[in-house]
């Protein structure tokens, strides 16, 4: 094989319906901690990230994986390829794991990110999501922005992608409090109308 | 971990990898697969980057499924699955973390989800997570799985497989994938697997048989690569 010929990735599958609740743990959700036994972050806004999954017809979506990931509260991550790693959180993971009860409905603990500039332009504060489950053959993938940040929002390169009339439908929406913290709800409709839908990115 | 390590460069999927969706004869495909295509973007930060840490969120210490405790042996054929997770330039993923469920020998799953009338064993919950070494490999001691018909209405016997999940060094890399058993028959008939139009892309998800003398004559053997998406944009330093 010439030195420059890749290895194909090897292709993805459905998680299916028996991703084992044994491989969950009570805090699993909680990217504010980097060990269920950890004290949660001091920095930054902790708020509660909470969403039902839908397919076609409305209809929720038991037993989905959702998966997030985002930078720390300063728009850091804990990771090499951030050249202010240094300056990222210590205390926070920015990694969680949720699953959709009977109804559909998810939730994480996080902390409001923080946005950041890169190589592809000034990214507004977003959490990565994505979602996994019987029926879907491929993982999808969505981001979630906060109404906070409307001119940071104007301008993030990815949400700038979408259609105007469709960039709305990745903005979460303010949902009250709950334990204390301000709820955001970030609803996913896997399969609908174009206006229903929620908009995807490849992976 | 430097970033010498690490891929930062992401190619879309090459063609006939990826499964084609939505899959015939497999209905909940058509209610939750997305009519339109998924966007491309740009690989920002949060793309590129992942959690590293994880094992103290995750423990990583499950590695053999089929003896939970000494003297309850689970029932089935004693397995053991090896192998490397690797990235598109062939290099070994340090540090990444292997999940893998199954269903028993009789293709039940210890899952409530799963109400099909076989037997469950008690010495058998049939999921694991480890962490892959300094040369990406990792381990697992098991038993063969059985098959099992699908719960849907027109059914069909998915062939004996392992579900696996990783979480690489990047939020691209990770992968959720199956792994299938060479020479076993329902393989051919089988809609999720062959929803993977390529049919070399279908032939790497199926493992490969060690024989004794190379893993010991009390358990089957069994290795199985899994190639993680990304590449390095830097050259290898040697
Ligand atoms: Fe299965």
């Amino acid at each position: 094989m010439p030195a420059d010929a890749p290895l194909p990735p090897t292709s993805q599958e459905t998680i299916g319906p028996f991703f084992p609740r044994t491989l969950f743990r009570e805090g699993d959700n909680d990217l504010t901690r980097v060990a269920s036994d950890a004290a949660p972050t001091g920095r930054g806004e902790a708020i509660l990230l909470r969403g039902q999954v839908t397919r076609e017809g409305g209809f929720p979506c038991l037993n989905m994986i959702l998966e997030a990931w985002q930078a720390d509260a300063g728009g850091r991550f804990d990771h090499p390829l951030d050249p202010e790693r240094h300056l990222a959180d210590p205390d926070f993971l920015g990694w969680g794991r949720a699953w959709t009860d009977e109804d559909g409905q998810f939730e994480f603990r996080t902390v409001l990110p923080g946005g950041y500039t890169d190589g592809t332009g000034r990214r507004a504060p977003h959490v990565n999501l994505t979602a996994m489950g019987a029926g879907l053959m491929r993982r999808v993938l969505t981001t979630a922005f906060f109404p906070d940040f409307p001119a940071e929002n104007l301008t993030d390169p990815v949400l700038a992608l979408l259609p105007e009339h469709l960039r709305g439908r990745l903005v979460a929406h303010p949902d009250g409090e709950a334990e204390g913290l301000r709820v955001f709800r970030f609803d996913i409709r896997l399969r609908g109308s174009v206006d229903e839908e929620t908009p995807f990115f490849e992976d | 971990m430097n970033t010498h390590d690490l891929p930062d460069r992401f190619d879309p999927w090459p063609q006939g990898i990826e499964p084609d969706v939505p899959v015939p004869g497999y209905t909940n495909t058509w209610t939750h697969t997305p009519s339109q295509p998924p966007q491309r973007r740009p690989v920002s930060r949060t793309e590129a980057t992942g959690p590293l840490d994880l094992q103290r969120k995750l423990p990583c210490d499950e590695a053999n499924l089929a003896q939970l405790a000494p003297g309850k042996i689970a029932i089935g054929q004693l397995m053991h699955l090896a192998g490397r997770i690797l990235d598109e330039d062939g290099r070994p993923v340090r540090g990444a973390v292997v999940e893998l469920w199954q269903a028993n020998a009789a293709g039940r799953y210890y899952n409530p989800i799963d109400q099909r009338d076989a037997p469950l064993d008690p010495n058998f919950v049939g999921n694991g997570r480890v962490r892959t070494d300094e040369e990406g490999r990792y381990a697992f001691f098991t038993i063969k799985p059985g098959a099992y018909p699908v719960p849907v209405k027109e059914t069909w016997w998915r062939p004996p497989h392992i579900h696996f999940s990783i979480l690489g060094p990047s939020s691209l890399s990770r992968l959720v994938t199956q792994m299938y058993f060479p020479g076993d028959p329902l393989n051919e008939f089988d809609r999720i697997l062959h929803a993977t139009p390529d049919a070399a892309a279908r032939g790497r998800l199926i493992a490969r048989h060690l024989p004794p003398a190379e893993v010991g004559d009390q358990w089957l053997g069994f290795t199985h690569d899994i190639v993680l998406r990304g590449r390095h944009a830097t050259p290898q330093t040697p």
